[in-house]
This record gives structure tokens, C-alpha cells and sequence, in this order.
């Protein structure tokens, strides 16, 4: 197979463009005035909401996408809303399926993209993020970067084997362009974005 | 059958061409509503195009680099020079391990590869879980947009495969409740699947790690749950810097359908560790294996693309579908009359250098309006290039004879006025018996739906010449 390597990397010297010098670093554009407002409007078109709280006791203080008391099945990374059901139980990631609500915490927001970069503390958190039927991801009000340039100055790749920018439920317009919520994961998804 | 039989075919449904036609423009409309919201928009289409010729010209070295901390992140590197390749290296990995049972995510190159007939003869079930892409392959034909694959189908038609393929209800046809079916079959088929396959939208060599993105969430679902994750990515999908990403992702969904941000963008480096949960007897995740990544870096001609000077722009693709969107010919010709893997004025310029023959016709596909290159988030200048081919392939057009010979003789009657005259008479009057539809067809497709106007009993010479008689004859008079 290493011919393969050998090969490809003979052709494409051969094939060697004139040498371009890398453009100027991106440098990142002007923030904006109010990223908060650009947040919650691009996460609104993306099919998502936006609900501020106080961080001590957001979970008493926001709108839930169900009834709370009701709910069986819910895991949570954050330690003020314990996992229950399923959320606690399950002994393979596949079990997870049945899943009502999951929470996460989000490292920061993306306002100009609507977005949030979430790190998952383990592989099961992510499969937990994908089959939930409803995602909670909070978020601290003072970590809202303007756009992605900001973002990826902050995002450090060594540390761990993955990661995501999460904008709005999973969603498909395959069918007519017809925009449905809820193509393969969660059919809506809230972010708390938490004040001192 | 040529493009234009092929969009014929197509075009023969008016109702479903205006639908085509008008959806198609309602992306393009969206996207630039979501252009104007970003103040440095066309900045960024130039540090794209500017990272782009960069790294285009320095392959060698940033697939070296991305070889070398992919496979410290425990990435496993594999090289195929072409679609046969790659094929062979993908079903060795799911033969080894005994796995039947594969999930898909969108890949234009896994499309180009041929790798879903390849793995399916070979005893391998692979279900591609895009939602029109599913649609598309339960109905046995191939995408026809590269970001849209089932767009050139009506809710009806998807309400009927599905009542057939899925069990649905009969006479079904609320895409909410498509998609509710969809979803069910497909998530079953998720947490069944032994491998996921995905493309690659871009790889970056400073890190070794790649992005994936998708808006149902199918490249994660079907990756985070089995334990073997296989990517393909094309030779020209490569960024030096993690922080080349910033400004291809913010152009490349607001390109493609006018969202900002795609919902599930997702970073890879290195195969997941292994789930801590699982009970001792059971290693990995659904007790059989530790977690694998392996990409296959694939050739399959575009080394061939990038030697060639005045198509090495087009490797900047990054297949966001917005030229396809803008198109005019493409509106209402629908995707499938391009008879490619890419259709549009990207597909057009890609599968024409790729083999000039079978698609010769392809940059005749294209009124050279130039919209496509001007939404182009890279700045590739498709129209020219769709030109440039026009030029190459009308050299070896074989009827260069009678065409130059038509011409000669045009040119001999206009040097001699009385000959043009009479010519002129003769032609006139001769025309004038034929029915009005003579033309039709007779100098190839050009002429199919062109008809001459009907021509004048006098020409303007003797027009002229009446007048002018006629004002001397009342000047005479006075």
C-alpha cells in the first residue's frame, strides 16, 4: 500500500503549482455590538432558543421543552440536574435510545453563527447529545465570542479526540425543502446561557 | 443520449420544472440574504481562495504533515490511487472484522468511487442516511445535487417509496410525517450498524484531524455508536492550520442554503477512547473492539486536475452547491441530465476535465452568464473555465470541414453585392413556400425550438430604393 503513498506523492510533485506564499493570517473581523441579540436571532433561524437565567438556579427559572416533573429518562452533565432513568441505567451507549432530554455544558457561543463549541467529557456524552429527544446546552453569558475566528483561537485541538459546533436541532429540508426539526437527533434544542 | 435529450426528458414535466426551477432560486435568494449579514463577506471569498492556492500548491508536504499527527492521534493513513483502490481498502477493513452492517453519511466521493455497488455485490448492506440520499437510493438512482440529492422529487413520489420501502400509510405525503417515518426506519438501521463511513469536508494537516459537517446529524450518529469510523477524503480537501477553518466555515453553509452555520459540525482527531462503561466482560462500546479511525486519502485523477494549469482552480471546490443553485441551465434542466456524479457548472468543469469525450457536451450546458462565478464562495471562475473547455473541444469538432466550407462560401457571396442580391431574392422567395417550423431541428438541438421570422416579400435594398424613386417622382411633381 505504500506504493500507493509513494505514487500519490510523486504525482502531485510532479504536478507542483507555482509556489503560492500563504495568505495573511485571517485576521479576526471587528466584533459586533451586541452578540448576545446576533446569537439568539441566528439560533432562532436555525430552529433552536435562547433563554437567559441565573446560573445558581436556571433549571427553576427557564421553560422546559417538556414538562420537567414528568420526565423519566435524562442525562445530565451538569451536577444541579441529576441524571435519572436510562440517563443513570444504561450499561452500553445503544441503551441510551429512549432518551428524553440530555444537558450539556457548552465551552462558549458563536454569536454571527448561532453555534456553540461543546467538548463531550466522554464518548457516551455524545451518543447521550444525539439520541435525546430534546438537547439542553448552557452556557456562561461572559463566554460569547463574536464569530469563528475568535472561536478557533480558543479551541485547542490536542485535547481531545473530538468535538463540535452545535447550531439548533438536527434538522433536513430533503423533502420539498420543507424544513422538519428532528431529522436523526433532537427535535429541539435550548440554550441557557446563565448570568453570575 | 446527450444533455439535452436528457433535460428533455426532464423538462417534459412543466409542473415539476417551475417547481425545480423556483425552490432551486429560493436557496440562492437565502444565501444571499445571509451574505449581506456578514460585513467582510467578500474579504473572506478572497482568504479562501488565497488558503486554497496555497495549499493547492503544496500538497505534498501538508498531506505528509497530516499523515504524520494523524496516526499519532492513532488515526490510521491509508493512501488509493484511484476509486478501485480505495473500494478494495474500504471492504478490507469491514471484511476483516466481519462486519455486514454499514451506515453512510454524505460523500460525493464515495458517489464518484462507486463504493455502494462495489460493497453491495460483496455481500455488505450500506445504508446512506442522509435523508435524500436514502431517498434517492431507495429509488435506485443517483443524487442530483450535491447538497439537495432528492430535489428533483416531489413529496407524492417520496410518500409512495416509502409507502412501499418503509411500511408507510398509504397516499402519505406530509414531509413532516416523511421524515418522522425516515427517522424511525433509519435509527433502527443507526444502532444495528457495525461501521460508519463518512467524507470529509476538510482535513487539516497541523493537526491531523478532519470536519465533517451535516445538518440531520447523520455523520455523528453514525460514527459515535460503532467502533469502527472509516473517512474518505479527495486529495484536495486539505488546509494547513486549524484556523484556516474559521473563514471556510463561515462561507461554506451560508453558500450552500443560506444558513449560518451547519447544526452538527464535527471535529475528528484520533479514534474515541474506549467507553469506560461498559462491563468488563464487554470491552467497547457494544463488546467487541476497541474504537478504530481510518482514512483513506484518495487520488482517482486529481493529481491529474492539478498538473493541468487552467483547471487547478477548480480543486478549490468545496462542494457547497451554490453554482448549482444560481445556475440557469441547471434549474430547469434538473441534475440528472448532466449524467455525472457532480452536476452544474462544478460538475461540468470537473467531470470535462476528468474525460473530455463522454462529456464534451457538458461546457455547451451553459449560457455563460457568469452567476456562478460570482456566487462561488472560492472564488473559482467556473464560466471562464466552462469556456476555456468550449475552445479545446470545438478544435477537434468534427465538422470543422463543413463549417468552414459554409463559411467560405458565405463570405464569396458578401464580397459581391449583385451576387448577395440575388441570392437574397431567390432565398426569400423560396423560404416563403416552406412551412414556418423548416428550421426546426435541421442544424442540430440549436435549432429544435427556434424558428426564422417570416421573412419580408421585399428586402430593405429594394425598399430603399422604391422610396427614393418615390421622393424624387414628388419632388418631380412640384
Amino acid at each position: 500500500m505504500n506504493r500507493a503513498r509513494d505514487d500519490i506523492l510523486a504525482r502531485l510533485d510532479a504536478a507542483r503549482t507555482p509556489r503560492v506564499e500563504p495568505p495573511r493570517p485571517p485576521t479576526a473581523p471587528p466584533g459586533m455590538d451586541d452578540p448576545p441579540a446576533f446569537l439568539r436571532a441566528r439560533l432562532e433561524e436555525a430552529g433552536g432558543r435562547l433563554q437567559m437565567a441565573a446560573a445558581r438556579n436556571w433549571p427553576d427559572e427557564i421553560e422546559w421543552p417538556l414538562d420537567r416533573t414528568a420526565v423519566r429518562h435524562l442525562h445530565s452533565a451538569l451536577p444541579i440536574v441529576p441524571s435519572r432513568g436510562l440517563g443513570l441505567d444504561a450499561t452500553t451507549d445503544r441503551e441510551l435510545d429512549g432518551l428524553e432530554i440530555c444537558i450539556l455544558r457548552a465551552e462558549f457561543a458563536v454569536a454571527e453563527s448561532g453555534a456553540v463549541w461543546q467538548v463531550p467529557s466522554s464518548p457516551r456524552e455524545r451518543v447521550a447529545a444525539l439520541l435525546a429527544e430534546h438537547l439542553i446546552v448552557v452556557v456562561d453569558a461572559t463566554e460569547i465570542v463574536a464569530t469563528l475566528h475568535h472561536a478557533y483561537q480558543r479551541i485547542d485541538p490536542a485535547r481531545s479526540a473530538f468535538g463540535w459546533f452545535l447550531c439548533g436541532p438536527s434538522k433536513t429540508a430533503d423533502i420539498e425543502q420543507s424544513l422538519v426539526l428532528g431529522a436523526h437527533g433532537p427535535r429541539t434544542l435550548d440554550l441557557i446561557v446563565t448570568n453570575a | 443520449m446527450g444533455h439535452v435529450e436528457r433535460a428533455a426528458r426532464f423538462v417534459a414535466d412543466p409542473e415539476r420544472t417551475r417547481w425545480h426551477d423556483e425552490a432551486l432560486w429560493h436557496v440562492r435568494t437565502r444565501r444571499d440574504a445571509a451574505a449581506r449579514l456578514v460585513p467582510d463577506w467578500e474579504d473572506l471569498r478572497e482568504q479562501a481562495a488565497a488558503i486554497k492556492r496555497h495549499a493547492l500548491g503544496r500538497l505534498p508536504e501538508l498531506w505528509q504533515a497530516f499523515e504524520t499527527n494523524a496516526s499519532r492521534a492513532g488515526t490510521i493513513v491509508h493512501w488509493a490511487r484511484d476509486a478501485r483502490e480505495h473500494n478494495e481498502i474500504v471492504y478490507r477493513l469491514l471484511q476483516e472484522r466481519g462486519i455486514r452492517r454499514v451506515v453512510k453519511s454524505k460523500s460525493m466521493l464515495t458517489e464518484e468511487c462507486g463504493l455502494n455497488p462495489h460493497l453491495g455485490k460483496r455481500g455488505i448492506e450500506i445504508v446512506d442516511t442522509d435523508l435524500g440520499e436514502r431517498i434517492v437510493q431507495l429509488r435506485r438512482e443517483a443524487p442530483s445535487h450535491i447538497v439537495m440529492p432528492a430535489i428533483h422529487l416531489r413529496r407524492r413520489e417520496i410518500g409512495e417509496l416509502f409507502e412501499r420501502e418503509m411500511g408507510g400509510p398509504k397516499g402519505i405525503d406530509d414531509p413532516e410525517a416523511l421524515t418522522a417515518l425516515a427517522r424511525r426506519d433509519l435509527r433502527a438501521r443507526f444502532l444495528a450498524a457495525e461501521a460508519g463511513l463518512t467524507g470529509v469536508n476538510f482535513a487539516v494537516a497541523e493537526t491531523g484531524g478532519f470536519v465533517v459537517v451535516t445538518n440531520e446529524g447523520n455523520a455523528d450518529l453514525g460514527t459515535a455508536l460503532p467502533d469502527l469510523h472509516i473517512a474518505s477524503v479527495g486529495l484536495e480537501k486539505i488546509l494547513p492550520k486549524q484556523g484556516d477553518l474559521a473563514p471556510f466555515l463561515r462561507l461554506l453553509a451560508r453558500s450552500a442554503t443560506g444558513q449560518a452555520m451547519t447544526a452538527y459540525t464535527s471535529h475528528f482527531r484520533g479514534p474515541r477512547p474506549p467507553s469506560p462503561a461498559a462491563p468488563p466482560d464487554r470491552p467497547g462500546s457494544d463488546g467487541r473492539r476497541d474504537p478504530e479511525l481510518h482514512i483513506v486519502i484518495v487520488d482517482n485523477g486529481r493529481s491529474r486536475l492539478l498538473g493541468t494549469p487552467a483547471f487547478r482552480e477548480a480543486l478549490a471546490c468545496i462542494r457547497c452547491g451554490a453554482c448549482l443553485n444560481t445556475c440557469p441551465v441547471y434549474r430547469r434542466s434538473g441534475g440528472h441530465s448532466y449524467e455525472a456524479t457532480i452536476p452544474g457548472p462544478i460538475g461540468s468543469v470537473l467531470e470535462t476535465a476528468r474525460d473530455s469525450r463522454t462529456h464534451a457536451e457538458l461546457p455547451f450546458a451553459c449560457s455563460l452568464c457568469g452567476s456562478c462565478s460570482e456566487v462561488c464562495p472560492v472564488r473559482i471562475p467556473l464560466h471562464r473555465q466552462l469556456l476555456a473547455f468550449r475552445e479545446s473541444i470545438s478544435s477537434d469538432d468534427p465538422h470543422r470541414r463543413l463549417r468552414r466550407w459554409g463559411l467560405d462560401l458565405l463570405g464569396r457571396v458578401m464580397l459581391r453585392p449583385a451576387h448577395y442580391e440575388r441570392l437574397g431574392r431567390w432565398g426569400r422567395a423560396f423560404a416563403r413556400r416552406l412551412p414556418g417550423t423548416w428550421l426546426e431541428g435541421l442544424l442540430g438541438p440549436w435549432t429544435r425550438h427556434r424558428s426564422l421570422p417570416t421573412l419580408p416579400s421585399r428586402s430593405f435594398r429594394e425598399l430603399h430604393r422604391e422610396r427614393v424613386k418615390a421622393r424624387a417622382a414628388r419632388e418631380d411633381g412640384r
